[in-house]
């Protein structure tokens, strides 16, 4: 029986081939540009370090003047002081690792003189850094503790930054100059791909940072500090200059500027913050935290649930291609419903010699689901065509700032989208076909028998 | 022709109209809202920059050395390039066209309530004229002798005359000549003497998006620090700017000790400046035509689909007399009666829509005429998509009447 439908459901396809087509690239249009949609969002929101993101958690403490307003969001409170930073860093819990992050940038360049200096973002960070957030290491590897402390010059460079400067060879124990002052390398990245860059807080896409240097030597070379400082009253005005100058008296300021992360095993985070707020109680002894102790400690999960809510370009499409996805399958319908109607007489005279309903909708089932999938085939081929659009359309607005390379992970069609796609418009399209099919097998067996 | 018998069809067929109509508006709303950002864009794209842009090499170099010498370093800089084949003239400049971003007020009196002007100074030497190709409307060009040069640390003193641009002039002083008059460059301070006026280019986005795109002020000094260096801006022989960016940058480069950031084709950087709203306008517009095509697919398809459901009546309508014209009228008819549901609709859709992009970009797109061509577009591609289907059913025999019982 199966196979008698299928027969005549393929018959039935290749009856009028341009209607079939036409129904067959409506459907693969619309689902093309849902599929490319769902797949940006899919792709640019996808939380790193997805094994242990539910224990990767930003901390900040609330030390701001008594005079500040509420804030009722972590996304709104301030980050931590250096010094804060310095005294949790300082504490020892057993299985909790911490490190702290922020932005900055120099003119790599090398002695070479054949080699042209390169301008390069970058991050200035702790020794945990490598084993929390797990960049992967072409050469070399990360800095550790005791090197931090006594400030030594030591960088790991990004893969981008060896192949420029080094034309891609193993550069560790090799020197590099930030402007004038002279780094040893120790490690080079292999290309390291996070959905947004969230350890400092910018959730940027496709900008890998170049290199990492040790916060210790940044602070003792007076590097560049690309942050926000949030400052008390005594140094609002001054706030900005901290940037480039004035070393010492942002190191004793009450300025909030750092982005501090912690990795907590499940069964600590009661604990952690427990020591949290004990510091904090500490500290307002010495005259600091003048407000009611007030802590956020969000781990990575949360933080991008709120920041991909966002994204209101992403929200807007994401509106966009589903409406045109329904006007699609609307159409699809307009087209079954002409296509099906001519069929009434075909019907009407199965039906009187004894066919089922069942046998009908059979058949009509069988034949809308091929329209589906081929839909669903052909709309993987548009969503792939839209994705390298989207993709080039991103490199274009950022004018070659942003590379290929970086940006591919956040535009691949996986093995869940195209499932997804596969699923969507084959289910789909059987949902648009309810009222054609309906309309066609309730069709009096004889009325059209009469006519002739 | 009647359309009474159009409408009692129409409310016969509930589920077919209101698809049709609901389908009509929205993709009304998304096409005419994205037609309206995009043609806002591709106005200002449209915009004259007042230089010869494609011929302007602008060179940012940025010392990370603190022994070498700026001072001297531009000496040299200008020598060299100056010798190169096919360079005509260079300037240094504080800013650059296309992204001087360094808005400030400026006023005409030094009084506390004194009115302000958005503006931007560019801070250069007498060649800027001859590199943007800027000619004298009124006055006198500034020479060499205005100018002042220096290590800022050690040259305290600014230049006290400046030429502004034809649009600064006329927002300053109207129809008043203001040559000889006498501007504030910050509030009760730095009063400059205006000696000409060059004719406009544009300055960048920011007063760009305010509709101010051509003021600006030429200050004769060039000033610099171990950490501001002046940009270079080069004029180059027609169309040989693409191919010489490379040596420029590296002669540049034989000054050791600095980075050069930002070198490019002036074109690039005019680019760049329209780049984050019109990609996404584009995208949109793209998104928008393939929905256009959709729609008229499916409406052939509804039509073609309704054309077969009424083949009776139109056959009896043709055995009545009805000629095939009048069957051809009969759908276009109803069709433009869907359509024009469909639009209006749709026209409050995008009123929607754009009140919401207003609102966001602080920009006005509501542009009545657009919309109007845009309703009028859809309208023809309905026609043309419910053509076809309705040619067919005028081709339907009167016959077929009497082949039925």
């Amino acid at each position: 029986m199966f196979n008698y439908n299928l027969q005549l459901a393929l018959k039935s396809l290749k009856d009028r081939p341009s209607l079939t087509f036409l129904t067959i690239l409506t459907i693969a249009i619309g689902l093309g540009l849902y599929t490319t949609i769902k797949t940006m969002s899919y792709q640019g929101g996808q939380v790193p370090l997805a094994h242990k993101s539910k224990n990767i958690f930003l901390v900040q403490m609330d030390n701001r003047e008594i005079t500040a307003e509420e804030v009722d969001h972590q996304s709104r409170m301030v980050d931590t002081t250096y010094k804060d930073t310095l005294n949790l860093l300082a504490m020892e819990m057993p299985g909790v690792e911490q490190t702290l992050n922020w932005y900055t940038y120099g003119i790599l360049n090398i002695e070479d003189e054949n080699i042209n200096p390169v301008r390069a973002t970058a991050s200035v960070t702790s020794s945990n850094f490598f084993t929390m957030f797990e960049p992967p290491f072409l050469y070399g590897n990360g800095w550790d503790k005791a090197t931090e402390d006594s400030a030594e010059g030591v960088i790991v460079i990004s893969k981008l930054m060896n192949d420029k400067l080094f034309g891609g060879k193993n550069s560790v124990g090799e020197n590099v100059r930030i402007g004038t002052n002279v780094l040893k390398i120790i490690g080079v990245l292999d290309t390291w791909h996070l959905s947004r860059k969230f350890y400092d807080r910018g959730f940027r896409s496709g900008r890998p940072d170049n290199f990492f240097i040790p916060h210790t030597y940044a602070i003792a070379n007076e590097l560049p500090r690309l942050a926000g400082f949030d400052c008390w009253k005594a140094d609002a005005d001054i706030a900005r200059s901290f940037r480039n100058e004035n070393t010492q008296r942002l190191l004793n300021s009450e300025c909030a500027w750092v982005t501090f992360w912690a990795e907590v095993p499940d069964e600590q985070i009661e604990n952690y913050q427990q020591q949290l707020v004990n510091y904090m109680e500490g500290q307002k002894a010495l005259g600091r935290f003048p407000r009611e102790i007030l802590t956020f400690v969000t781990n990575l999960n949360d933080q991008f649930a709120y920041i991909n809510g966002r994204d209101d370009f992403m929200n807007v499409f994401s509106i966009i291609s589903t409406l045109f996805f329904a006007v699609c399958l609307l159409n699809a319908v307009g087209i079954l419903l002409a296509k099906f109607m001519r069929r009434t007489k075909e019907v009407s005279l199965r039906r009187a010699l004894g066919a089922k309903k069942k046998t009908i909708i059979a058949q009509h089932v069988i034949e809308v689901a091929i329209i589906g999938l081929l839909g669903g085939l052909l709309g993987l081929v548009v969503a792939y065509l839209g994705l390298q659009g989207m993709m080039n359309i991103q490199i274009y607005s950022s004018d070659y700032t942003r590379r290929l390379e970086d940006l591919q992970p956040l535009f691949a069609l996986d093995f869940t989208m195209i499932a997804n796609a596969f699923i969507t418009g084959i289910l789909c399209t059987l949902i648009a076909s309810i009222y054609p099919i309906w309309r066609l097998c309730n069709t009096p067996p004889a009325s059209q028998l009469k006519s002739q | 022709m009647d359309i009474k018998p159009i409408f009692l069809s129409l409310k016969q067929n509930k589920f077919m109209t209101i698809l049709m109509i609901i389908q009509i508006a929205f993709t009304m709303g998304v096409l005419s809202s994205s037609v309206l950002v995009a043609t806002e864009t591709l106005r200002e794209w449209g915009m004259d920059s007042g230089i010869p842009h494609e011929d302007i090499i602008r060179i940012s170099p940025e010392f990370f050395d603190e022994n070498q010498d700026v001072g001297q370093a531009l000496v040299k800089d200008i020598e060299r390039v100056k010798q190169m084949v096919n360079v005509i003239n260079v300037a240094p400049s504080n800013a650059v066209p296309f992204t001087a971003e360094n808005m400030i007020n400026v006023y005409l009196t030094a009084q506390e309530d004194a009115q302000e002007y958005k503006t931007v100074v560019f801070h250069s030497d007498e060649n800027i004229f001859d590199v943007l190709q800027l000619s004298l409307v009124e006055g006198r060009m500034l020479t060499a002798s205005d100018v002042i040069r220096g290590e800022d640390s050690v040259t305290p003193q600014n230049a006290s005359q400046v030429m502004i641009s034809k649009d600064m002039a006329k927002v300053l002083f109207g129809e008043q000549s203001a040559v000889g008059q006498t501007i504030w460059l910050a509030k009760n301070s730095d009063p400059v003497q205006v000696v000409g006026i060059y004719s406009n280019f544009m300055t960048g986005e920011r007063l760009n998006g305010r509709g101010k795109s051509y003021q600006s002020i030429i200050r004769p000094q060039v000033k610099w620090s171990q950490t501001h260096q002046p940009n270079y801006l080069i004029r180059v022989e027609q169309g040989k700017a693409t191919g010489m960016l490379e040596d420029i940058i590296d002669v540049f480069y034989l000054e050791r000790g600095r980075y050069i950031n930002s070198s490019e084709l002036l074109k690039r950087t005019q680019k760049r400046m329209y780049d984050g709203r019109g990609s996404r306008a584009l995208t949109m517009l793209v998104i928008s035509l393939i929905l256009l095509i959709i729609t008229g697919l499916g409406m052939t398809g509804l039509t073609a689909f309704q054309v077969t459901q009424k083949r009776k009546q139109i056959g009896t309508r043709r055995a009545l007399g009805a000629k095939k014209r009048d069957v051809m009228r009969y759908f276009l008819t109803e069709n433009s009666i869907i359509t024009i549901i469909g639009l209006l609709i749709g026209v409050l859709v995008t009123l929607t829509i754009t009140f919401e992009l207003s609102e966001q970009a602080s920009q006005n797109f509501m542009n009545l005429s657009v919309l109007l061509l845009t309703g009028l577009v859809m309208w023809l591609v309905n026609i043309l998509a419910v053509w076809f289907p309705a040619k067919r059913a005028a081709n339907i025999e009167p016959a077929i009447v009497t082949r039925s019982a």
